[in-house]
């Protein structure tokens, strides 16, 4: 199990720096130069040449790659054109807000997610079974944010059950946080729910009509206590498989549903980035949710492991 | 190893073969129209498509006319949808945005195939180190949110359409790359292929002629899929104000979040449109997806499927009218009159099997023999109370040591199987769930039907193991189904089908997927057993070579009915039913020197729902003769055959 | 041996390296160093239990799997020094027909392509020519003008592998090699493809190299049989000697092990499956290494077995056998009188 793990996360450094490598080469897709992009109008030949050299730009290309790299292993992603900050504290200190309305929309996509699927897979081809996968085509058609605008409209204007206050910290006040995390979480995690869902339900119907489910059921194994003991742990290899992917959308969808509650996340600071051309942080974003989602898929690859023994046993 | 034992895991494949035909004729698209869900959806499309290229001669106003004086008014006669903050017709700017929605979306979907299917082509068909160096790209991807990716290359390249087409279809091409990989790798792997490269056939004929239209159809669904999640890319792109320039449903969708508590109406228009646009190519997806699972028939046989209390069997006391001789009524096992049938839309159910009397007592080891097609499965899963949905038991009765156990509620069934009757089947290393130990499947007889503890279970396990030939059993209840080799497998489902020793057990082609001398180790374990335990045992199978090695007694089923029942010596001695003479005939045998030519029998075995009214074998017997097509052949004195006396006593049939 | 082969494989060693792009396994050995021969107009059987090699060998010869050692000599030819580029002249001489009916036809494609695309392939440049090619071949595989516009999933088992066939013969091929062409099929429809493939022999002066784990098939229609255990030949025989008098333990149980024809002989066989069983029944050693394959099953094990991989040797009667028991004479003479199989 160790050694999977350790496998593992020698798998994720190939792939850190290939994403590295993507973010740094970003600046080079700009048509022109990004010091002009920068300056917009009002660039004579010589202020650009001043603003590359005060960029950094003027060297070449692989001298900087190699720098690029070796700053970001440290932790070092440059500093922002405009603000001239740091770019992973401007990332950093969002990223606490993002992290949470992830974790809460893959808790609610699998929680939510698995019951419908094993709702609709304990009763293949029934009424229910078919109400839950109508439900999973409409969740997977509704994009994130407007499901967000619909459940604030709903559930704090028109009901007002949950008031629409500011972002709070878990390390402040945890009850508040998950308050406040609890719409997000569901506009977030409901579509990715339909996806699973369908898994779960595949996953049931594969086992219930595989040979194990004939010999299980020859030996008197009823249809239940075989749902309950094989049906979903079966199932479950596939839906952890689709988690993985999963996550990528959450995280992506984030960026807009952090706008429709008024979340202080990382997508505001890209979005404030990839406007005003300020490449330092579009690359530092890009960076750093890349990390993220990495390790939480290495969470997830060894969850997969602990359920499939094909994996962890030898 | 080869395999040959009925498939009873789709009583659709066995649905008459003009239904399949004529639905595989209308083509795939003709099938996908015949879905309700999918044909609307398909519809809507195209209504999408014209809304956007007659967009401008369609509206009713420009949508950029601004009127601050009717500024978020409700729908009315004049603004069906109403208007927004600056008094602009929502359903004229719905209408426009419908161009951009669609341009990016259909646009995107190309990008990425045009980039997606090459590269999918080339790591399917290369495979090896390219494949996996390929392959590790499309995985690396996976770590980099779609959005993220779009955003970026939107920072890099600017708002304009082709840049968001660009930047939408590079966050999908991989995604068309993994599919195409897969099928290509998946076809690659198939004979048909092989056999065009012995053929001489160069690569890319292989690739594009071959293997390429194979792929269109999925592909095509996958396509369906992403142009909808490419729409809600590119909506939640322009909500953000970072999409392409114009009018556009995200942009709709943000003024209305702004007005959110003034008048959140406007929310409605754009919001629905987006779901139900993305709702539509979802369903055309799932309709392509359907058609290619085989599914198609699925409509069909749904609707014929009689309802849930319509399938409580039957349990109709058929007289025993064929009943004689040979039909033991004292057996621990009696099959009396069973009939099973496929449920079919507006005709007749077809029957798998007919009218069958068979018994089998203790200790007794009875072979039923039949060919792909003969229906034996069925009538093992018959005897369990496992038939697949939708077949059903239409006549007949399962009686066990005097009681009738067909038409038991399920709840009395489950005390009945495993306990009373067992089951092995076919292939061993499917038959054993992948995800638990050893251990825990093998002791749920022993739990359910003993009662016994945990550990208790555990101990009897290690013995069953040990019984069955396992290797230092104690030390492997914990190991995984994948770590046992097929014969031991097998063994180990033996051990859980014996758990609680059952006074029947059926063995489903539980040999045919074994190595020779695997199988003949299994066969000598189940004989040892019934000798050790006093329980009967029903081996199902196609060969008559475990037939000789095992068996007391043989039944030959062909085309749905039991031909002849006969003890093994006799049968193979003295066939009394053409089919059973042809069949011996036709078996070559490694312990006999060639006789040179074999007889063979003329055509094959006809399906289900095609069987001659007269005598099933008649169309096919060399001894036929118009009587014995005239009318259905009764079951009498252990064969199914008018003229057996005659050809007996002529020797004909040796 | 003479100078009439055909085909002639010497020391023919497959391996297959697996793994992903880090962790590089060791490679598997899927055949090791087998010798044999195929002479013109013969039907050679090629037995032996899964994991035996038999179809990599066929793979090999076929140019589907890379050799890594060895030579395979085709009419004189040597097929593992053509390169990249399989010469055309190969492929129109030795063709395949695999197990599966159902996989080997392509499922977009009507069954006459099958047979056209191969003709256009080959140099037949007129489309009605290549048409009419296809319906004679479909005549001479007993299959009817109306077939030939049918989609494979219009079918059955017997008519798809009947039009495999109608490809491999559609080029005046020399050698056919049928991988268990007929295991996939119920017993009359295999009788009747069995028949077909011996007339096409006769008509065509065809050879065929039939690889199968039914022994049954193989005594019915070949004329000489090759025994694969674990990648390695262990024996090579006549038909008549292989059946009648069985050398290597692992052939012997292997006939002891096939059900026999009749239930008569049932209690004597086995009888005779008990002498050779032993505890370590599926005991399998690690490939590769030194000794005996066999040496955990063989019931006759000797400790040379342990240490020294047996070489294929010839004996007085023509049959080579891969096994110590037959290098000492005195030893050798016990055995062939306990050898008896009927």
């Amino acid at each position: 199990m160790l050694k999977l793990i350790a496998y593992r996360l020698l798998l994720a450094v190939p792939q850190l720096l290939a994403i590295l490598v993507l973010s740094f080469l970003l600046t080079y897709l700009v048509p022109g130069s990004p010091a002009q992009a920068l300056l917009r109008f009002g660039a004579t030949p010589e202020r650009i040449a001043e603003v590359e050299a005060e960029l950094g730009l003027d060297s070449p290309i692989h001298e900087r790659l190699a720098g690029y790299i070796g700053d970001a292993v440290q932790g070092d992603l440059g500093e922002s054109y405009l603000s001239k900050r740091p770019v992973t504290d401007l990332i950093v200190e969002r990223l606490p807000a993002t992290l949470s309305m992830v974790i809460g929309g893959v808790t609610v996509s699998l929680i939510l997610g698995m019951g419908m699927g094993i709702l609709a897979g304990t009763r293949l081809d029934r009424p229910a079974d078919r109400a839950v996968m109508a439900g999973t085509s409409i969740a997977v058609s509704v994009p994130q944010f407007l499901l967000g605008l619909f459940l604030l409209l709903l559930v704090s204007i028109e009901l007002e059950w949950i008031p629409v206050v500011a972002y709070v910290r878990f390390t402040e006040d945890p009850l508040l946080w998950a308050r406040g995390m609890l719409l997000p979480s569901l506009a977030l995690g409901f579509a990715a729910s339909g996806l699973i869902a369908r898994q779960m339900r595949a996953g049931m119907a594969a086992a219930v009509h595989s040979d194990f489910g004939a010999s299980l059921a020859a030996a008197g194994v009823s249809r239940r206590r075989f749902y309950f003991r094989y049906g979903i742990k079966n199932a479950m290899v596939p839906v952890l498989a689709a988690t993985g992917l999963t996550l990528a959308i959450l995280v992506g969808a984030s960026f807009a549903v952090e706008r429709v509650f008024s979340i202080p996340g990382v997508g505001h600071t890209l979005l404030h980035a990839v406007t005003s051309k300020d490449f330092p942080v579009v690359q530092g974003a890009v960076v750093v949710i890349a990390v993220l989602v990495i390790v939480l898929n290495i969470l997830i690859d060894i969850g997969y492991a602990l359920i499939n023994p094909r994996i962890r046993v030898q | 190893m080869t395999a040959m034992g009925d498939t009873v895991a789709d009583p659709a494949a066995q649905v008459s073969e003009q239904e399949v035909t004529a639905a595989r004729r209308t083509g795939t698209f003709g099938r996908i129209f015949r879905r309700p869900s999918a044909a609307v959806a398909l519809a809507f499309v195209v209504l999408l498509v014209l809304v956007a290229v007659f967009a401008g001669p369609l509206a009713p106003f420009d949508p950029d006319d601004k009127n601050i004086t009717s500024a978020l008014e409700g729908p009315s006669g004049e603004h069906w949808l109403g208007t927004d903050d600056f008094g602009q017709d929502v359903l004229s700017r719905i209408m426009a945005g419908t161009r951009i929605a669609l341009a990016v979306s259909l646009g995107s979907v190309a990008v990425a195939a045009l980039i997606g299917v090459p590269y999918g082509l080339l790591l399917g068909y290369m495979g090896g180190w390219v494949d996996r160096i390929g392959s590790r790209v499309i995985d690396m991807s996976d770590a980099l949110p779609g959005l993220l990716v779009a955003l970026a290359l939107i920072a890099a390249f600017g708002r304009g359409l082709w840049s968001v087409v660009f930047a939408i279809g590079i966050v999908f091409c991989m995604a068309i790359a993994r599919l195409t990989r897969a099928v290509t790798l998946a076809e690659r792997n198939k004979e048909y292929v092989d056999a065009a490269r012995v053929s001489g056939l160069r690569p890319p004929e292989i690739l594009f002629r071959q293997i390429l239209p194979n792929l269109i159809a999925p592909l095509t669904a996958q396509a369906s899929l992403m142009l909808g999640a490419a729409m809600i890319i590119e909506t939640t792109l322009s909500f953000l104000d970072v999409g392409v320039e114009g009018v556009s449903w995200g942009g709709l969708i943000s003024a209305g979040a702004d007005e959110l508590r003034r008048h959140p109406f406007l929310l409605v228009p754009p919001g629905a449109a987006v779901i139900l646009s993305v709702l539509a190519f979802n369903f055309v997806a799932n309709g392509i997806s359907d058609v290619l699972a085989g599914t198609s028939l699925g409509s069909l046989r749904s609707k014929a499927c009689p309802s849930a209390a319509q399938l409580e069997p039957s349990a109709s006391h058929a007289k025993p009218l064929l009943a004689d001789g040979s039909f033991r009524p004292d057996g621990v096992l009696e099959i009396r009159g069973v009939t099973v049938a496929l449920p079919r839309p507006g005709q007749d159910p077809v029957p798998l099997v007919e009218h069958t009397w068979l018994s089998i007592e203790r200790g007794e080891v009875l072979g039923l023999l039949g060919e792909t097609g003969s229906g034996k499965s069925m009538l093992a899963r018959a005897v369990l109370g496992l038939l697949p949905r939708p077949t059903y038991l239409s006549a007949g009765s399962v009686i066990l040591d005097g009681a009738e156990i067909s038409g038991l509620p399920e709840r009395e069934l489950r005390g009945v199987r495993g306990r009373e009757i067992s089951a092995v089947f076919q292939n061993p290393t499917t038959a054993l769930s992948p995800v638990h130990t050893v251990c825990r499947q093998v002791s749920e007889p022993l739990r359910i039907h003993l009662g016994l503890s945990r550990s208790e279970a555990r101990d009897r396990t290690v013995e069953l193991l040990e019984l069955v030939g396992v290797e230092d059993a104690a030390s492997r209840i914990e190991d995984y189904p994948h770590q046992f080799s097929g014969g031991m497998a097998q063994r180990v489902a033996i051990a859980m089908a014996l758990a609680a020793e059952p006074k029947l057990l059926i063995a489903d082609e539980a040999t045919s997927a074994l190595d020779t001398t695997t199988q003949a180790q299994v066969l000598d374990l189940l004989l040892e057993l019934r000798d050790s335990m006093n329980m009967a045992v029903l081996i199902i199978t196609h060969d008559l070579g475990v037939v000789a090695e095992t068996c007391d007694r043989v039944a030959v089923m062909y085309a749905g009915q039991i031909v002849e029942v006969n003890d093994v010596t006799s049968l193979f001695d003295t066939p009394r039913h053409p089919y059973t003479a042809a069949l011996l005939q036709a078996n070559p045998a490694a312990d006999q020197a060639s006789a040179g030519r074999r007889p063979t029998i003329a055509g094959r075995v006809p399906p289900p729902g095609e069987w001659p009214s007269g005598c099933h074998f008649a169309n096919r017997c060399s001894f036929a003769q118009p009587a014995c097509s005239e009318q259905p052949v009764l079951f009498v004195d252990g064969v199914r055959c008018l003229r057996s006396e005659e050809l007996a006593q002529a020797g004909a049939l040796r | 041996m003479t100078g009439t082969e055909l085909l002639e494989l010497r020391d023919v060693t497959v391996t297959f390296t697996s793994g992903g792009l880090l962790s590089r396994r060791n490679p598997i050995t899927a055949i090791d160093s087998i010798s044999f021969q195929l002479s013109r107009g013969e039907t050679l059987g090629l037995v032996g239990e899964s994991g035996s090699g038999k179809s990599t060998t066929a793979r090999a010869i076929l140019r589907l799997a890379d050799v890594d050692d060895g030579s395979i000599r085709f009419d004189g030819a040597e097929v593992t020094e053509f390169g990249r580029r399989t010469p055309l002249w190969y492929r129109r001489s030795v063709q395949a027909v695999f197990q599966d009916p159902k996989s080997s036809l392509n499922p977009r494609h009507v069954a006459a392509r099958a047979v056209t695309n191969t003709l256009r392939r080959h140099g037949v440049k007129s489309r009605s020519a290549r048409n009419e090619a296809a319906a004679e071949a479909f005549e001479r595989v007993g299959l009817l003008p109306a077939h030939l516009y049918r989609y494979p999933s219009e079918l059955s088992g017997g008519q798809q592998q009947r039009v495999a066939i109608a490809r491999a013969l559609a080029l005046d091929s020399d050698l056919v090699i049928c991988d268990e062409a007929v295991s996939a099929l119920d017993l009359s429809t295999q009788a009747q493809i069995i028949n077909l493939l011996a007339d096409l022999q006769h008509s065509a002066d065809l050879s065929y190299l039939f690889i199968a784990h039914d022994l049954g098939v193989v005594r019915d229609i070949c004329d000489r049989i090759v025994v694969m255990y674990l990648g390695t030949v262990v024996e090579t025989a006549s038909n008549k000697l292989l059946f009648e008098h069985p050398k290597h333990p692992y052939t012997r149980a292997l006939l002891a092990a096939t059900p026999a024809s009749h239930p008569r002989a049932r209690e004597r066989r086995r009888t005779r499956r008990a002498a050779h069983r032993d505890s370590r029944m599926t005991s399998t050693p690690p490939r590769g290494g030194e000794g005996c394959p066999f040496r955990l099953r063989c019931s006759s094990v000797m400790d040379v077995c342990e240490t020294v991989t047996p070489p294929l040797q010839t004996l007085r009667d023509g049959s080579e056998v891969a096994c110590h028991i037959y290098s000492e004479p005195q030893t050798s003479v016990a055995v062939a009188g306990c050898s008896e199989e009927a």
